[in-house]
């Protein structure tokens, strides 16, 4: 019988604070983090709401506070505060044990090469440049976090776009139930940049105004930014030195669609199939789930076939579900991390959070969210949806320390 | 419980002929660099309609995944774990398309219908790496029969100068097949593709199995030494029953150097190189598993791959790679039977 890997530490910067505790005083108080560009600079300005982490690079520097400021790209600025946080949280140095540090990220450092990748080709390269050198691919951040703080072990980045960092919590899970790390620090994180700003743009999949998952009206997603990062162990390991056990990983599952590059089957298949799986894993009824932390982009191809496969998944009782994308925008490859911290604040402190904007059902799978933030409900069993580009997509079931299937 | 981790079967594309044959015979000198992968005709597997449109790194991706699983008999994979250190750059570079860093394992999918796991890793010189020891799991520890693994990377017109101006490439020219000699920093630039069907059964021929895989960060030479030691002793091996050594030297002279305190406790074994073969990447060790399975099933390495000559018929092989010193890659492989 393998022994349980649970949850000691988190740690998540994001546009709804720079902690854990301001993500979750903003979610309490239904205070969204989308709004009008101000530090990326873009002739987008204006025109399209994101959700960003309000301090200029200068000033994340000084709050994530790297022993060098040099070559840190925005991405792993982000990353190294959560990731810190995250492990203060739980209380573990990564040198102290075998670490594995699972990271994810989709833009990586493009976030500062972008802006003078021209630079590069001058023949003398100018210092603003050149400490950019090698920052640009994505396994740039974890390395530069990994040095930083002293891991030694497996260190190694997913990307599978907005599953990105759901997928490194399924690894880290994996990895400590065959007992090849004794802690494993998951998560993810990702800067916005011009480079996914110009991108989401031509895909034509922006709202112009702040999202409206799974309402009728809604016109896409926003973009944002954020990291976050969960320290994971097993339980027996977590008892022994009189860790608080934040939660458990019960279940997951990662399936991919193989129906098109780009775009996700309309009938929800794969989403189906990893939220099925998932439980299968976690040994539980569908009518366990307490609550569900839908991906709920605000696309209108996400919504309504992540809402065709709740309604199968749930024979039409869909438990109460909210996409807190509404608040923090789609931050992708630290969304599934993001999502997963919000998981275990919605099973420590009882909370059903809110699904903002919301008004009018879908055609396709008339459901009716969370709309307004509910405290006090006894939170069980969340089931938490990261569902990519490309059709890569992750479910993970996380539960309440005493709460047996 | 574990299981023992079979390659079936592999496939790979790169500087060297090797595509769809299981030895490297003539090996391709150059004396220029970067070493560019020679693409075979992929039309069995690469629709040339889409293939045209597709990048490099995803159509000699695409071709030896399929190939690797036509090879072991056309076995269909449950899950699909990719490794690769900048995904599909050149769209990046040419057509700002954002976050196609999986590209090929989505690729691979739609081609095989598979619909089961599917994993990319992006991390420098341990991506492929990453994806072995996932697929390591899955078959040895969670009970799936066949797992599709690989590494695949292209050389971007961009990234290659990129890199060049942080130093990580010669500055000159040198005969691929005398880099080894070199004492200077600097390696040569190559690229290519290599995939491997894991399964919990032996495929046709001779059987080679994964027993193990190790990941690391940072740590100097010695820290490389003690680490192999390490590895070696949960295997239940002394450092003597290595029969095939394949480190990842690439002519980088300094860091070259960081191999030496592991070699000089295994003076039996065959030591082998391959990144003078195959140019250095961020997927380069795909290539050198392919060539360390390639030298325990068939008994055959090319003369230009052996640095010293050890035991002969090889029963353990032992691949130890490091990219930059900061990411290290252990995996032990055995022939089974004769």
């Amino acid at each position: 019988m393998s022994d349980r890997v649970v949850i000691t530490g988190l740690g998540v910067i994001s546009a709804l604070g720079t902690n854990v505790e301001g993500n979750l005083d903003a979610l309490l108080h239904e205070r969204s983090g989308i709004g009008p560009i101000t530090v990326l600079p873009t002739r987008h300005r204006g025109s399209i709401p994101v959700a960003e982490v309000h301090l200029d690079d200068d000033a994340l520097a000084a709050l994530a506070a790297p022993r060098a400021v040099r070559s840190w790209t925005r991405t792993a600025l982000l990353g190294l505060r959560a990731v810190k946080e995250a492990l203060a949280h739980a209380g573990i140095d990564p040198a102290a044990q075998r670490t594995a540090f699972i990271s994810a990220t989709t833009a990586g450092g493009i976030d500062k090469t972008e802006p003078i990748y021209d630079q590069y080709f001058l023949p003398e390269i100018p210092d603003e440049a050149a400490q950019y050198l090698g920052t640009h691919d994505p396994g740039d951040h974890a390395q530069r976090i990994a040095a930083e703080l002293g891991f030694r072990d497996l260190v190694t980045t997913i990307s599978t776009a907005c599953s990105s960092s759901a997928n490194a919590l399924m690894l880290g899970d994996r990895l400590l139930r065959h007992g090849l790390t004794d802690v494993a620090v998951v998560g993810g994180t990702d800067a916005l940049c011009k480079f996914t700003v110009n991108g989401f743009n031509s895909l034509l999949i922006l709202d112009r105004e702040p999202c409206r998952p799974f309402d009728r009206d809604r016109a896409g997603l926003n973009l944002g930014e954020a990291a976050a990062y969960l320290v994971l162990e097993t339980e027996a390991r977590a008892r022994a030195r009189g860790a608080d056990v934040l939660a458990v990983v019960s279940g997951y599952a990662n399936t991919n669609e193989a129906f098109h590059a780009t775009a996700s089957s309309p009938d929800g298949t794969g989403a189906y199939e990893a939220m099925r799986q998932a439980l299968a894993m976690a040994r539980l009824a569908p009518e366990a789930i307490s609550y569900v932390n839908v991906h709920g982009t605000g696309t209108p191809n996400n919504d309504a076939s992540e809402g065709i496969a709740l309604n199968r998944l749930f024979h039409g009782a869909v438990p109460p579900f909210s996409s807190t994308k509404s608040f923090t925008g789609h931050t992708l490859g630290a969304a599934g991390a993001v999502e997963a911290v919000y998981a275990v604040l919605a099973i420590r402190h009882g909370v059903h959070f809110a699904n903002l904007r919301w008004r009018t059902p879908l055609n396709e799978a008339p459901l009716v969210p969370v709309t307004r933030t509910r405290r006090d409900v006894a939170v069980r069993h969340v089931l938490s949806s990261s569902f990519g580009f490309g059709g890569n997509n992750t479910s993970l079931v996380l539960s309440a320390p005493e709460a047996r299937p | 419980m574990k299981r023992p981790v079979y390659i079936r079967e592999a496939s790979a594309i790169g500087p060297q002929p090797v595509f769809d044959t299981d030895r490297l015979e003539q090996v391709a000198a150059y004396t220029t660099h970067p070493l560019n992968a020679v693409v075979p005709e992929l039309r069995r597997y690469v629709d040339p309609v889409r293939g045209r449109r597709m990048e490099k790194v995803a159509r000699i991706g695409l071709g030896t995944a399929l190939n690797a699983l036509d090879r072991a008999g056309g076995a269909a994979p449950e899950a699909i774990i990719v490794g690769t250190g900048l995904g599909c750059m050149e769209s990046t570079e040419r057509f700002f398309v954002p976050l196609l860093h999986n590209n090929v394992a989505g690729q691979i999918a739609l081609a095989t219908r598979c619909t089961g796991y599917n994993y990319t890793y992006l991390h420098r010189g341990i991506s492929f790496t990453s994806a072995l020891l996932d697929g390591w799991m899955q078959v040895g520890l969670e009970g799936r029969a066949t797992v599709l693994v690989g590494g695949a990377e292209s050389i971007t017109p961009d990234y290659y100068l990129v890199q060049r101006r942080s130093g990580i490439w010669k500055q000159h020219d040198v005969p691929n097949l005398e880099v080894l000699r070199a004492t200077d920093g600097g390696a040569l630039c190559g690229e290519g593709a290599a995939f491997f069907v894991l399964g919990d059964t032996p495929g046709p021929g001779t059987a080679v199995r994964v027993v193990d895989v190790d990941i690391s960060y940072r740590g100097g030479a010695e820290t490389l030494r003690d680490r192999v030691q390490a590895f070696l002793q949960r295997n239940g091996l002394s450092t003597d029953r290595i029969d095939l050594l394949m480190t990842g030297r690439n002519g980088d002279g300094p860091q070259d150097g960081a191999y030496a305190p592991m070699e000089a406790d295994l003076p039996q074994a065959t030591h082998a190189a391959y990144k003078h073969l195959c140019g250095e990447f961020f997927t380069a060790n795909a290539f050198g598993l392919w060539l360390l399975w390639s030298g325990l099933r068939t008994g055959h390495l090319p003369a230009e791959a052996v640095l010293r000559s050890g035991s002969a018929a090889p029963r353990w092989g032992l691949l130890v790679d490091h990219f930059q010193r900061t990411d290290h890659s252990l995996v032990l492989l055995e022939r089974i039977g004769p």
